[in-house]
């Protein structure tokens, strides 16, 4: 690793420190829960960014499979009195499936159509949800058990959130960094270029989008077991529309960008009281506003913030082949 | 040795015969040059030999393996590498990456072997990396390894081009049109670039019309008018064949 990685390296654990730290320096309850909520939004986007952001599919319904995993635990842990632990693991499993039932079909359709298969699916779920009452408890909803010790108080609650988000983050870093990343970046910007070097374009969108059905069910447990309740009218539409705005304000293939749109969008409206009047009005404002004045999205500041930190480039050379070293080059890599 | 070989290729759009029982091949180590006017179907002939379009009529052969059927990803496994007319890059990723990416049939591992940073991912990631730089530095494009390639100019866009599918690692390079707005100097370095390719046994099939650049690099030529062949030969004789002249060469 190079030394330039070091000092985004080290904001990262100084970050991660403060956040462990976070129950103990809290100013009340309330942000302790505001930050363990942040937690489960930020598992569910950092696999949507993979799709969004890198992939460059537009799935909008995602709260669907965030519902799945929801009501899963709800109803293994609490009443089939399943262990939170296998619960929390089921409910990201049957996320994981649920995505590729829905992948399958519609991740071969122009992105419009794609869009709009995944909306239908977060419909049809929240209207599953209220047809299956004798399962789901329809419109007055299940209460959800928590974790056991030491995860049971609010801070621990957070902490375990943490942890969760903490590593899966580490794996979406990784699937950006590696060629994984780059291909579906290519799927984003250039699907005949992609194509050309060998990419299997659906192949690659259906595993990063089951990866994104896992960690959304993931999210809807740990969401679920935070509310201690769900309603369906836990799971609204725009609840959808909100992780894909996250994704949008961050900035596509970035991920310190939808991190902190993330934070930013849950937290604004709760700590600032006259925000949380607009309600879904302040999320469209600050859309239009990122939209219109920073199109790349808040990612694209950092970017700029770290490169002004490099060593500038001097000189600009001439293009100059040299016949020996390509050879040498082209020669080096041939097949056996 | 095996050579890349379109027999008698006929591709329709509609009712229009962009192609017609068109034929060629591609030698290892050889420079093929294929020219004609606008809307000949050189491009086309490409598409189709690297799977974008499937074939009406006729086959695309590596040796005795008939592709015809075969996906664009498959063709690029056995080793058919392309550049595009307009070039094709990743806007926001780097040199350095964009070229990475001509490697992508080389990554053996899996999504999960990814997430978790796996040792073997690292160890390929360090590799293709090398080998990509290797290219680029051959290319001359050592200086620019780290900036975007939105900021490329229009020369290092091409070059970069071919550094990505150089890292594939072909048999065959199909340049579509790799000249065009390049200036004088530029087009001697792209000869170079072509001249080197083909000692090292890579087939390069070059769509351009520079025809002076055509005729100088070229081991044979294939003269394309409206789908049909016209004239194939080396190129003295494709030069002054009176039918290659009338159509598009002018006197
Ligand atoms: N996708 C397509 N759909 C319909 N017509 C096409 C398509 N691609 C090419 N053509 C037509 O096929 C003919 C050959 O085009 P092309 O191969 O691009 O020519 P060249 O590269 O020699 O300039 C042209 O008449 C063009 O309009
Ligand atoms: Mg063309």
């Amino acid at each position: 690793m190079s030394g330039t990685s070091l000092r985004p390296m080290a904001g990262s654990v100084a970050v991660l420190v403060a956040l462990a730290t976070l129950p103990w320096w809290a100013g009340d309850q309330y942000q302790i829960h505001l930050a363990a909520l942040i937690a489960a939004w930020w598992i569910l986007v950092a696999g949507l960014n993979l799709v969004v952001g890198f992939g460059g599919q537009l799935s909008i319904g995602h709260v669907g499979l965030l519902a799945i995993g929801a009501y899963a635990f709800a109803i293994l842990a609490g009443r089939h009195d399943w262990s939170p632990w296998i619960a929390l693991a089921a409910s990201g499993g049957l996320g994981g499936v649920c995505g590729l039932l829905l992948g399958l079909p519609s991740l071969r359709l122009p992105g419009f159509y794609f869009a709009m298969a995944t909306m239908a699916f977060a419909l049809i779920v929240a209207e599953l949800v209220l047809a299956l009452g004798d399962l789901t408890g329809g419109g007055v909803g299940l209460s959800v058990p928590g974790f056991p010790e030491p995860f049971e108080s609010p801070a621990g609650h957070y902490l375990l959130m943490l942890g969760i988000a903490t590593i899966i983050t580490w794996c979406a870093w990784n699937v950006a960094r590696f060629p994984w990343g780059r291909a579906l970046v290519a799927i984003r910007d250039n699907p005949v270029a992609a194509e050309s070097v060998g990419v299997p374009v659906f192949r690659m969108k259906l595993a990063v989008f089951v990866a994104s059905g896992v960690t959304a069910g993931l999210a809807g447990a740990l969401f679920a077991s935070l509310q201690s309740y769900i309603t369906p009218d836990t799971f609204v539409f725009e609840l959808g529309l909100f992780f894909f705005v996250c994704i949008i304000i961050g900035g596509r293939g970035s991920i310190a960008g939808p991190l902190a749109g993330t934070a930013i969008l849950t937290a604004l409206p709760e700590l600032v009281a006259p925000l949380a009047k607009l309600g879904t009005l302040f999320y469209g404002l600050l859309l239009l506003a990122v939209v219109l004045l920073v199109p790349e999205g808040i990612g694209r500041l950092f970017q700029v913030i770290l490169e002004r930190l490099r060593p500038r480039e001097t000189a600009s050379p001439v293009l100059e082949p040299d016949a020996a070293r390509l050879a040498a080059a082209i020669r080096r890599q041939e097949r056996p | 040795m095996t050579a890349l070989v379109a027999d008698g290729v006929t591709k329709r759009f509609g009712g229009l015969t962009a192609l017609a029982a068109v034929s060629l091949d591609v030698q290892p180590g050889e420079v093929h040059g294929l020219i004609g006017p606008n809307g000949s179907g050189k491009t086309t002939l490409l598409n189709m030999l690297c799977g974008y379009y499937p074939v009406d009529e006729g086959a695309v052969r590596i040796g005795e393996e008939d592709l015809s059927r075969a996906s664009v990803q498959r063709r690029a496994a056995v080793g058919i590498a392309r550049t595009f007319q307009k070039p094709r890059l990743l806007p926001t990723q780097t040199v350095l990456e964009n070229a990475m990416l001509g490697g992508w049939r080389d990554t053996r591992t899996g999504f999960l072997a990814a997430a978790l940073s796996m040792p073997r991912v690292r160890a390929e990631q360090r590799e293709l990396r090398d080998r990509a730089q290797a290219v680029l530095e051959g290319l001359g494009l050592g200086y620019a390894l780290k900036r975007r390639a939105q900021l490329l100019d229009h020369a290092e866009s091409r070059f970069l081009e071919i550094g990505r599918a150089l890292v594939l690692r072909p048999r065959f390079v199909l340049l579509d049109e790799p000249a065009g707005g390049l200036t004088g100097a530029e087009i001697e370095r792209l000869g170079i670039v072509i001249r080197t390719l083909r000692d090292c046994g890579i087939g390069v099939l070059l769509v351009e019309h520079h025809t002076e650049f055509v005729f100088g690099i070229c081991d044979r030529v294939t003269t394309l008018n409206l789908g049909r062949m016209i004239r194939h030969g080396t190129p003295h004789e494709v030069r002054h064949d009176p039918e290659v002249i009338r159509v598009y060469l002018g006197s």
